[in-house]
């Protein structure tokens, strides 16, 4: 009798975790048909006092901490660049939009989202497994289709203006469209299925007034425009 | 019967497993983020604001002359400073610039060393110097700054220096019109930020010219040596 009752609880456990598993893969499989995480590892050049810091494994999430450091005109670099490899998959055509959130300078002086440059460009498969569509290409969307350190200028004030910086970017603004990324039907995250696209942000030194800023850019993947593979 | 619940049972346990397994296999993620921060400090810095100007003088010349924007480094042999120097005043104009983000002072301070053993010797007193007119001009450059020159301006001025009534002397008598104010570092100008955001490859800034004069007089004869640093600081 106690035999039988241990085996009954044995099996209302496993079915009670084998319903929770179940329930759980098929969120999985149904909401999780895009995916965002590390395409690398990220990389800085001209700073002083700088750094980035985020995974190199594809299979990490995307979780980037850059400090661009000192950006006075003691920083005598021409310009300050960090590179974010950024890698994507999809089950279906897709689009990447980004939003910004800062604190912001009421000095005009001060570092602005506009003094940050950024914009997105090298799209590139990541593995055998990454979709080759030849019906569709990836789009990136203007301005932000540029790297911000070689295309900037003065304007009339003398202070370096970005083809595309923070200030351009909205509540959702898309930077990145295409056809499906990913082979296959499943749902889980690989480090061969993926494409991946370099993410770059630049701040020129430069008189800025003393003070500090900060900026958090949130990239999101979701259903893009339906065109084919 | 037992046996077979027992098999059913032990398969159940293992499927469930397996299926938690697979389910919490490399989660995925829609969204990512990239979080910066960057800081500005305050930054000043003194360069020459072009070439020196000496006149008035009896050989000698500028040996070191300044570039503007480069490092200053200016070396002038104000030649002949006795009476045979029939000239009013030898003068030497460096012109300075200067480039901060925050409000600035600029300090001067001097060392004169002659051969002589005399009170008739070249001594500090002897070396007119003053601050001429600040100039805030040129894209990028704050033109609405302020400034304060703590010196006498030009010490060539009237106003600045005359003949001492009692020694014959020509003396540069107006507050902080010679070098004898300057034998420790001492502020001789201050002002508001000078540059707005600008890159540093930016050339202009505050240009302010460093007058020096010398009257020739019969001076004990000798050699003098005149050091002179100015400094920028942003407090």
């Amino acid at each position: 009798m106690l035999t039988n009752s241990r085996n009954r609880f044995v099996l209302l456990l496993s079915c009670l975790l084998l319903i929770c598993a179940a329930a759980r893969e098929a969120r999985a499989q149904g909401g999780q048909s895009f995916d965002i995480s590390s395409g690398g590892q990220p990389t800085i050049t001209g700073g002083l006092g700088a750094s980035v810091a985020g995974s190199a494994s594809p299979l990490n999430n995307l979780a980037v901490t850059i400090n661009f450091g000192e950006v006075s005109a003691a920083n005598a670099n021409s310009v300050v660049k960090v590179v974010v490899p950024v890698a994507v998959r999809s089950r279906n055509p897709y689009k990447v939009t980004v939003s910004v959130t800062g604190s912001s300078n009421v000095d005009p002086r001060a570092i602005q989202l506009t003094d940050i440059g950024f914009g997105v460009s090298n799209m590139r498969p990541l593995g055998g497994k990454a979709q080759i569509c030849n019906s569709s290409s990836h789009l990136f969307y203007s301005p932000f289709n540029n790297d911000p350190s070689t295309s900037f200028t003065l304007n009339a004030s003398g202070r370096v203006a970005y083809t595309s910086d923070l200030a351009d970017v909205g509540s959702a603004t898309t930077i990145l469209s295409g056809p499906k990324l990913t082979q296959g039907t499943g749902s889980s995250r690989r480090d061969d299925d993926a494409w991946v696209f370099d993410a770059v942000f630049v701040i020129t030194p430069q008189f800025f007034a003393p003070g500090t800023a900060s900026a958090t850019l949130t990239f999101q993947i979701s259903s893009g425009p339906n065109v084919q593979c | 019967m037992s046996r077979t619940f027992s098999t059913l049972v032990r398969a159940c346990f293992a499927a469930a497993i397996l299926v938690a397994a697979a389910a919490s296999a490399e989660a995925q993620s829609t969204t990512g983020t990239v979080t910066m921060s960057a800081t500005v400090s305050k930054f000043v810095e003194i360069n020459s604001g072009g070439a020196v100007t000496l006149s008035g003088n009896s050989g000698g010349g500028v040996t070191t002359d300044g570039t503007a924007g480069q490092p200053l480094a200016v070396s002038i042999n104000l030649g002949e400073l006795g009476p045979s120097n029939t000239n009013s005043f030898v003068t030497a104009n460096v012109p300075l610039r200067i480039r901060s983000n925050a409000g600035y002072v600029l300090s001067v301070s001097a060392t004169v060393s002659s051969s002589g053993t005399t009170a008739n010797k070249i001594s500090a007193a002897d070396v007119g110097f003053g601050l001429g007119a600040v100039s805030r001009t040129g894209t990028g450059v704050n033109t609405s700054g302020t400034d304060t020159n703590a010196t006498a301006g030009d010490p060539t001025l009237a106003a600045n220096g005359s003949v001492n009534g009692t020694t014959g002397r020509y003396e540069f008598t107006a507050t902080r019109s010679n070098l004898s104010a300057f034998s420790t570092s001492t502020t001789a100008l201050s002002g508001s930020y000078v540059m707005n955001a600008v890159p540093r490859s930016n050339g202009n800034g505050l240009n302010v010219p460093a007058m020096f004069a010398i009257k020739p007089q019969f001076f004990e004869n000798g050699s003098t040596t005149i050091n002179v640093t100015f400094t920028v600081t942003a407090p």
